[in-house]
């Protein structure tokens, strides 16, 4: 079952909507809140913090990963995204970088297939 | 005449409080003045001394918003895990905690400076989001082995952190110094350390040292790569060097005692830059969280250095890093 939430896009202000599931909203009364990808009727993608009775906290627009074979999971953290997506859209030129992508796959953070 | 006493008082007490912040501020540029003289550029890029107490601020905020939501999971008197005992004893230090009695701490007005931001992010997703699992859970369920060393690596390759040790090597002039050893080098302080030589344009001649094997797997790929040394453990290392330096080492080592110790036998100076408790709090308990084993204060710090039979040369500043060349 799930259960539909309403939000306004941060990027272009359209309405939109996101599907939650009981799953993500038992996660949400456990830690304080949960987060869910979404996406706007014009594109855009978004991340969701919702709380244990469904209520958004923030709508924060994302960057997707233009590598096709790559993608930043929810298990990576916000201060690490950013970052990631920077990588995956114009390679590991630097070894940190390399390092980084190497470390992420591995803790599930991208998955590339 | 009761309003007149009041308005004495105020007065005295505003003008007493103004002194103590006067005061406090000049010992704070005193005791950093070396800074301005080795890292102008990196510090005026963080916004100045000013910038670098306003950021002692924000430790202190989030260390504050971390312990209040971590007491809300468990009991002051019997902390449950050796992550809440770090914390509570950190925010002791910090004087956030005492005894059991949280200080709140107001939200700094001004915003922390632009380069940091990634760093107060990691915070809030690595600590304050985990408050209560970090509170009641071992640290390995929290923050797996695999998900530390990612965020290990996100941590020490951050660009403000970066940046700062190249700065402290180009203003103390490591690379100039002879052959240098890098302790617990992990795996960005020798693409720093080859940075700084590329902006002094000298020839960079230096081992890396590791004591932690899976992180020195990959040190061993950058050596391979990059033509410098790089070694596993103290007992591998068969050879002596100009510098020894050890940046912020001293909270992740074992033994702090024993690696500046050994560095005595290796090396002619030592450079320690090292974060200490003076000036920082959480990123203490985020390296804790990673795997590091302690805080330290900058009396500590040569306190230890006295003890290998270190004596200190220069003391560039002491607090939120202390930055020091022993011979």
């Amino acid at each position: 079952m799930s259960l539909a939430i309403k939000f306004r896009c941060p990027a272009c202000g359209a309405d939109a909507s996101a599907a939650t599931t009981p799953e993500l909203l038992r996660q949400a009364a456990e830690k304080g809140a949960a987060r869910v990808a979404a996406r706007c009727p014009r594109g855009h993608a978004v991340l969701l913090t919702v709380d244990q009775y469904g209520h958004i906290r923030s709508a924060i627009q994302v960057q997707e990963a233009a590598r096709p074979d790559c993608e930043i999971t929810d298990k990576a953290p916000l201060a690490a995204r950013q970052r990631l997506q920077a990588i995956l859209e114009k390679g590991t030129a630097a070894d940190a970088d390399a390092l980084l992508l190497e470390k992420a796959k591995a803790a599930g953070w991208v998955i590339c297939i | 005449m009761a309003s007149g006493g009041y308005i004495c008082f105020m007065r005295r007490f505003l003008i007493g409080w103004y002194a103590e912040q006067c005061v406090e501020q000049v010992k704070y540029v005193l005791d950093n003045w070396g800074l301005r003289k080795i890292v102008p550029h990196f510090l005026k890029s963080v916004g100045g001394l000013s910038a670098l107490r306003l950021f002692t601020k924000w430790e202190d905020y989030y260390l504050y918003v971390l312990v209040d939501s971590m007491l809300q999971c468990m009991e002051c008197e019997k902390p449950p895990t050796s992550f809440a005992r770090a914390a509570l004893d950190l925010a002791r230090r910090r004087r956030v905690l005492d005894g059991c009695r949280l200080k709140a701490v107001q939200r700094p007005k001004k915003p922390y400076p632009q380069i940091l931001e990634s760093y107060f992010n990691l915070v809030e997703d690595v600590l304050i989001s985990r408050a209560c699992d970090l509170a009641a859970k071992p640290l390995e369920d929290v923050i797996p082995d695999e998900e530390a060393a990612a965020l290990y690596q996100l941590f020490v390759s951050s660009e403000w952190y970066s940046a700062g040790r190249v700065a402290v090597h180009v203003g103390v002039g490591t690379p100039r110094r002879g052959r240098v050893l890098l302790i617990g080098a992990g795996t960005q302080e020798p693409l720093d350390f080859i940075k700084a030589c590329q902006v002094l344009n000298v020839r960079c001649d230096f081992a890396a040292l590791e004591v932690d094997e899976r992180i020195y797997r990959d040190l061993e790929k950058l050596a391979a790569k990059h033509g410098f040394t790089a070694y596993l453990g103290w007992d591998s290392i068969r050879e002596t060097f100009s510098v020894a330096v050890a940046t912020n080492v001293l909270n992740w080592a074992t033994d702090p005692s024993d690696a500046i110790a050994k560095a005595r036998r290796l090396a002619r100076e030592l450079l320690v830059t090292q974060g200490v408790v003076e000036g920082m709090g959480t990123v203490f308990l985020l390296t804790i969280a990673l795997r590091a084993q302690r805080s330290v204060s900058w009396r500590e710090v040569e306190g230890l250095a006295e003890q290998a039979g270190w004596r200190l040369e220069k003391r560039y500043a002491k607090y939120p890093v202390y930055i020091a060349v022993f011979r």
